[in-house]
């Protein structure tokens, strides 16, 4: 799906978390929004996933003003920091529960929500865990269920907010490639999170480069590389 | 829909909260608010001047001395064992930990007039013990001792169970640093375990003291509830009250009710001012 | 095998362990050993003919009874209350905050007193009641209201550290999956707060169960109908029919002793399942 993001801004209280920010996605892309904390590049996802209201701007899906949408109407998959897995259920039962949710007329059969979460364990070569708690699960066990979970609802989009950002290096460097072959799989579009650079510029197509509530840059990882546009750019990836 | 019509996903509809904040605020109204003034509107039925009266008697001052005393003398008893016990069990590894802490944490599941009844029959005229007693002299039940001894045993576990999650959290390691420094062991609990645990200490002694002066089923197991001897303040009310002098029952009862008001402005307090200091999870 | 103390440089060892040791034999273990020891004299079948009767029957039943569907009432308007407490903020939060406590602080005889006084026929609430044709004091209503009182605090002060901890990102997770706000609540919050829930709901029952203050002056006390077990206890005692009374009091303590137990088994079964209690 190609998202737009037009001119949007949020005020938290007297600060304001975004400047005017506009930005367009193809359809299909891998995008890393990355800058250090306080760059406004959580608060961006969030406004894509419903999390939170702009305080002025536009969201556009596939060219269709979304801005007014709920969460629960705009079917993104969001991979929060945590993975905000339900800890009282089993891992199976956490990636069913998008399936679970939906009214009864356009809920799936039970057989066919199994067949369908067993497709994602497989997915995420993690075909036997289906009954663990989140509890007995690894760091990166965890991400990747909370991947799964996210994918059972047929996103339209997979927002991810530092995704790897809890996990160790050895098991980051394992994920990144995962979340490509997920990418490239599904072939949807992939907004994460991240404020290391290299996993940016390793793992996305494109890079959009924010600081201070605005966007610093947008390009593919080896233009930013060789053309930083502003001194914080240059600063920022040669940290 | 605007910024200001927006409602974060974590979130109920304005109906919904008010609904439930409406449901709140009327049950506590009706079940806890509306108890609480009953007694003052009772005490106070007859003019301020006839329930300062039926204080002044002979038998209210009784019970109050009474009550004073027994407090005085079982809230620091039991602080005593609430600290040696937190100490005991914070600060050693030993095997039946936990059993110990379900030990501790008995009397509050059992039922106080069973706790009475539990010291009668050990140290009641009819059992061996204590008919020894009576005979030299020192009487336990029917008497001060066994007041004492029903009203320490429904508050035995308050400053205990304050006191071991705030020990627990606060760790060993202080302890440890001040023996490496040569301190003995009355310094380093005097200088730097009772620093630390003061306030906990504190909302321990209140609530053990809140519940000694106010406890009224084991007592009147024990008690005989001879009036100017062994009647504290709630036998005592519920013999004016069974007498229909319902002014002097109820302006005792508001003396008691002054007292929990108290009680409960100084925990909020404490809680206020002291968090970090205290229990993370208050369970009673 | 483990030794049964650790070695360790903390000092006051012996202290504080005699201390800990010999007063909770003295006020606790002593006098609970003395009613087993009696009821054991007794025998089995003293105690079973003692209780074995209508009337304590009856007691036992009712006591039971009523506790329970007063600690029913604290469980659901517990968890109502620490939610609005801790979710939402409102002009006198802090007011009713404090004032759940009350039940607590409140001796039980004046609880007890003032009951009877607002729910008796021509009590404020009484008088209410009474035009609709209904009795409140010196009938079973009247002792459920005293079991709602003493034990409306347990449920809510369980349940408000769990929802302060619950993760805000859990909640916008569940949104994020298209459940509406009524979906999460029914299952995400509310299985997080089960476990909470029902150990302060075992202890409102366990409180419930032996309460006698806040419970005899509005009960009525008629035998077979408003007498509670704890009652039927005193008057024991005070016919000197120690054998019965302690025979009363064994059930009763068994009683105690099978919610501690669930109490502690709610809280394994939780460990277990979800890693915390």
């Amino acid at each position: 799906m190609h998202i737009e993001i037009d001119e949007i801004s949020k005020q938290f209280g007297a600060t304001a978390a975004l400047h005017p920010v506009s930005l367009a996605i193809p359809s299909g892309a891998l995008v890393a929004l990355l800058g250090p904390s306080g760059s406004g590049k959580t608060t961006l996802l969030r406004i894509l996933g419903g999390l939170e209201y702009p305080t002025s701007g536009r969201v556009l899906f596939d060219g269709q003003d979304a801005t007014g949408l709920t969460v629960q109407q705009r079917r993104a998959g969001f991979v929060f920091q945590s993975y905000a897995l339900f800890r009282h259920m089993t891992v199976f039962d956490n990636i069913a529960y998008g399936l679970n949710a939906r009214p009864r007329a356009t809920r799936p059969q039970k057989a066919e929500i199994a067949r369908r979460v067993t497709k994602l364990l497989d997915l995420i070569q993690l075909p036997d865990i289906g009954a663990r708690y989140p509890s007995q699960l690894s760091g990166g066990q965890r991400q990747r269920v909370a991947l799964a979970r996210a994918l059972a609802i047929e996103p339209r989009m997979l927002l991810l907010d530092e995704p790897f950002g809890a996990l160790d290096a050895k098991v980051r460097k394992e994920l990144r490639q995962g979340l490509r072959d997920i990418h490239d799989t599904t072939g949807l579009t992939t907004v994460f999170v991240t404020h290391d650079q290299d996993e940016a510029m390793e793992l996305a197509d494109v890079v959009v480069v924010m600081s201070m509530g605005r966007i610093e840059q947008i390009g593919k990882p080896q233009d930013i590389r060789a053309r930083p546009a502003t001194p914080f750019v240059r600063e920022f990836i040669s940290a | 829909m605007s910024d200001a019509t927006f409602r974060p996903a974590t979130e109920e509809t304005p109906l919904a909260r008010r609904i439930l904040i409406g449901l709140a605020v009327t049950g506590l109204l009706i079940l806890v608010f509306a108890p609480l003034v009953a007694v003052f509107v009772e005490a106070l039925r007859d003019g301020i001047m006839a329930s300062l009266e039926s204080l002044a008697s002979r038998d209210a001052w009784a019970a109050i001395k009474l009550t004073l005393t027994i407090a005085a003398i079982s809230v620091p008893l039991n602080a005593i064992f609430g600290v040696a016990a937190a100490w005991f069990i914070t600060k050693f590894d030993f095997r039946g930990k936990a059993f110990l802490i379900t030990l501790i944490d008995l009397p509050f599941s059992v039922s106080p007039v069973v706790a009475g009844l539990c010291i009668v029959l050990t140290f009641g005229a009819n059992s061996a013990m204590g008919a020894w007693l009576v005979d030299n002299g020192y009487p336990i039940v029917f008497a001060m001792p066994g007041i004492i001894l029903a009203t320490m045993f429904v508050t035995f576990p308050f400053v205990a169970r304050e006191l071991i999650p705030v020990m627990i959290e606060q760790g060993r390691a202080e302890e440890e640093a001040a023996l490496t420094l040569g301190a003995g062991g009355w310094r380093v609990f005097w200088t730097v375990t009772l620093p630390n645990i003061r306030w906990a200490l504190l909302y321990g002694v209140l609530l053990c003291n809140a519940r000694a002066m106010g406890e009224f089923g084991a007592v009147a197991v024990v008690s005989g509830k001879i009036r100017g001897e062994t009647a504290t303040i709630p036998t005592t009310i519920e013999m004016l009250y069974q007498e229909y002098l319902s002014v002097a029952a109820f302006t005792l009862a508001a003396v008691l009710a002054l007292l929990a008001l108290v009680t409960l402005v100084l925990k909020t307090l404490l809680e206020l001012r002291h968090a970090d200091q205290l229990a993370a999870t208050h369970r009673h | 095998m483990r030794p049964l103390v650790h070695r360790s440089p903390m000092p006051g060892l012996g202290l504080s362990m005699g201390i800990t040791l010999t007063m909770l034999s003295l006020v606790v273990l002593i006098p609970i050993g003395a009613l087993l020891l009696k009821g054991a004299n007794y025998g089995l079948a003293g105690i079973w003919e003692t209780v074995n009767r209508e009337r304590v029957w009856a007691a036992l039943f009712l006591s039971f009874r009523l506790s329970l569907i007063a600690a029913l009432f604290n469980l659901v308007f517990g968890v109502l209350l620490a939610w609005v407490l801790v979710r939402y903020r409102f002009p006198g939060r802090r007011l009713l905050d404090a004032a759940v406590d009350l039940p607590f602080a409140l001796p039980t005889a004046v609880a007890g007193i003032s009951l009877t006084a607002l729910y008796a026929p021509n009590g404020a609430f009484g008088v209410l009641a009474g035009e609709i044709g209904w009795k409140i004091a010196y009938t079973q209503w009247g002792i459920l209201i005293a079991l709602i009182f003493v034990g409306l605090p347990f449920v809510a002060r369980t349940v408000q550290p769990v929802i302060e901890e619950i993760e805000r990102e859990v909640e916008e997770a569940s949104a994020t999956l298209g459940a509406t706000r009524l979906h999460t609540i029914r299952h995400v919050i509310l299985p997080m707060l089960l476990p909470a829930a029902l150990t302060g709901f075992a202890l409102a029952l366990a409180r419930a169960v032996g309460e006698y203050g806040s419970v005899i002056f509005i009960a009525g006390n008629i035998p077979l109908v408003t007498e509670i077990a704890p009652l039927l206890i005193i008057i024991q005692l005070e016919e000197f029919n120690y054998d019965a009374a302690a025979a009363i009091g064994i059930a009763m303590l068994l009683i105690s002793f099978a919610m501690l137990l669930v109490i502690n088994l709610i809280q394994v079964w939780s460990r277990r399942r979800i890693g915390h209690v």
